[in-house]
């Protein structure tokens, strides 16, 4: 059963790239939003199982945008953040943002989203 | 041979006359004469010269005044002797000077230390005598009296010269100490007029003793006014003044002086009460007696502004340092980085479809090798952006050539040196003129716009012209400033003229004095 999948990030290249790779490894993208306000809405219409979600937006951080999709009770969708950047960098932001973990974008495949999101 | 003329009288009277003469004549300039003509008509001679030494330390006499008895025509000599400059020992009051003691010379003519000899002779003069003008100090000159007559010495007579010479020598004495006096009385009060910084003097109550004219300029006290008040209520802020005379009680009662001898910036009040920076030094005025103190004080009104502009300045520069490298970071993630991203999602992508669709696999590495190939033209542009090869290889010729071309619209490059310069000058104008550019672009709606960089008269000037829509504000908006601080920054000078409709110039000149060639080091 594949797993329904929503990619942020504001760079159409990557989310093609993104869903063309996952799609082949047991995820089904059901959605795609550019910004921070895009993905919000997508989040609540679509209710994806899992959100790639880039650090970098163009409106809002992406931390943020973590923090708003996993904090509350009932069922959230499980965040993974990405970045162009190393990991590393964001340290303790990351855990305070609710996410399940980091996969850093020339590193991304099936494999370890499933390890990170159970 | 002749006896002396008729009727002198006995020389002691001579003293009595001379100090007459002393204590009557008015005016200093007019004793020697005064003198002169007294010891000439009491004793009979035809011609006196009095001879002082040229300031103290000098090594010379000279000749101050003369005199000659009515009927005699002696105008040769005098001019002689006015022309006349005599070492020690040398000529007759030359002698007189190097030995203290008054001298005769039965005749002149004949004598072998006599300097001018063929002028006596020309006048008819033989017997001469001279004697010394000596103060507590020494000999201060000599008087000398010359007459027709050919005499052997007279000791008595010089005797009483003697004593005359030291009457005339303890009298000038005291003139020249009272006029040095004056002097220096004088000096100082042009001295303390003159400085354009406030002094004054307060005596250990605090009370003011001396307001010169800058301190009534710089508070608006008249001297008047401000001497017997208290300083503190004239110059100090309400604020400061109770330390300010716990200060000075310390100091009075043996305390360690903490604000004397120092420079020291605090805040200063005017007469309307306005308050401004001053720089203040407290001496105590080295002198017996009660204590007594000067305060130089001087306006830094200006010295102010001007550190806060520099400080000012200096921190906007920091901050466009640190502003650049952010937007670097930035440009890096968001072009080539990204695009180094998309290449390697690209190539695992063909990876993982070489087996089963090597077609699609195709795909993904054309998509891989245009990635590539866009992502190191960014990074050239990121490059050039950041110091273009081109500047530091050859310089703003070509450099600018390029800038030019690149630019969007029309952009004429009217003039450039082919001269090398410094790099930090380089620099400068390389990135003035493409910020200048930039501008343009985005705000002037331009037909066309010229650059022209002279080196001329030891500085780089540069001129950017566009014919836009004007109205450009260098108080809005941190580009025009960013141009002007790193302008500002090499010592040179920015201005904008840019008249709203009319169109926009910016102007900037660098100091720069020497071109760089091949041998020299670069920076």
């Amino acid at each position: 059963m594949a797993i329904t999948l929503l990619i942020v990030d504001d760079d159409a290249r990557f989310r093609r790239f993104a869903r063309q790779l996952l799609e082949g490894e047991g995820f089904a993208v059901v959605g795609e939003a550019a910004d921070g306000v895009g993905a919000l809405s997508e989040v609540e219409a679509l209710r994806p199982e899992v959100v790639l979600l880039d650090i970098q937006l163009p409106d809002v951080s992406g931390l943020e945008v973590a923090r708003r999709i996993t904090s509350g009770g009932g069922e959230r969708a499980a965040v993974v953040l990405t970045s162009a950047r190393d990991g590393a960098t964001f340290g303790s932001l990351m855990s305070e943002s609710g996410a399940r973990g980091f996969v850093g974008k020339t590193a991304l495949c099936g494999a370890a989203l499933r390890r990170l999101v159970g | 041979m002749d006896s002396h003329s008729a009727a002198v009288p006995p020389p002691v009277r001579v003293e009595h006359a001379v100090a007459h003469t002393l204590a009557t004549t008015s005016g200093s300039d007019r004793v020697y004469g005064a003198v002169l003509a007294t010891i000439g008509r009491w004793l009979g001679w035809e011609l006196g010269a009095a001879w002082e030494i040229a300031l103290p330390g000098r090594g010379y006499l000279r000749c101050v005044e003369f005199w000659c008895a009515p009927g005699t025509d002696a105008s040769g000599f005098e001019e002689l002797s006015r022309r006349t400059v005599l070492g020690r020992g040398a000529g007759l009051p030359g002698r007189v000077w190097a030995s203290g003691d008054p001298c005769w010379i039965p005749d002149v003519t004949v004598d072998p230390n006599f300097a001018r000899a063929a002028g006596a002779a020309a006048a008819g003069l033989h017997a001469a005598y001279c004697f010394p003008i000596c103060g507590s100090g020494g000999v201060l000159g000599a008087v000398e009296f010359f007459t027709t007559r050919t005499l052997e010495p007279d000791e008595e007579l010089l005797a009483t010269m003697a004593a005359v010479g030291s009457q005339i020598g303890q009298f000038v004495e005291r003139r020249q100490a009272e006029e040095a006096l004056a002097d220096a009385a004088e000096l100082k009060h042009a001295v303390l007029d003159a400085a354009l910084d406030c002094i004054v003097v307060m005596d250990q109550h605090g009370r003011v003793l001396e307001f010169n004219p800058a301190a009534e300029r710089t508070f608006g006290y008249r001297a008047e006014e401000a001497i017997g008040a208290p300083m503190v209520e004239l110059i100090i802020p309400p604020s400061l003044r109770r330390r300010h005379l716990a200060g000075l009680e310390r100091y009075l009662r043996g305390g360690k002086p903490v604000i004397l001898e120092r420079r020291l910036e605090l805040t200063a009040m005017r007469r309307d009460g306005s308050e401004f920076p001053v720089e203040l030094t407290i001496v105590r005025i080295d002198l017996p007696g009660p204590a007594r103190f000067t305060g130089y004080l001087r306006d830094i009104t200006d010295r102010k502004h001007a550190e806060e502009e520099l400080r000012a300045s200096r921190a906007r520069i920091v901050e466009a340092a640190d502003a650049e490298r952010r937007r670097l970071e930035r440009d890096l993630h968001d072009g080539a980085q990204a695009r180094l991203v998309s290449l390697a999602l690209a190539l695992r992508l063909g990876r993982a479809m070489l087996e089963d669709d090597p077609a699609g696999a195709g795909v993904q590495l054309d998509e891989a090798i245009s990635e590539l190939q866009e992502a190191t033209v960014e990074l050239r542009e990121l490059a050039h952006g950041i110091h273009p090869a081109v500047l530091t290889e050859g310089g703003l010729a070509p450099a600018l050539v390029t800038l030019l071309a690149r630019a969007s619209g029309v952009a004429r490059l009217v003039g450039v040196p082919s001269e090398r310069f410094p790099a930090p000058v380089e620099a400068a104008v390389y990135f003035v003129v493409a910020e200048a550019l930039t501008n343009v672009s985005r705000y002037a709606d331009a037909t066309g716009v010229e650059v022209e960089v002279r080196w001329c008269d030891g500085r780089v000037e540069l001129e950017v012209r566009d014919d836009g829509k004007g109205g450009a504000d260098p108080t809005r908006g941190s580009g025009l400033r960013g141009m002007a601080d790193r302008v500002a920054a090499l010592w040179g000078t920015f201005e904008v003229a840019s008249p709203v409709g009319g169109g926009t110039t910016l102007r900037a000149a660098i100091p720069c004095a020497a071109a760089v060639t091949a041998a020299s080091p670069r920076g």
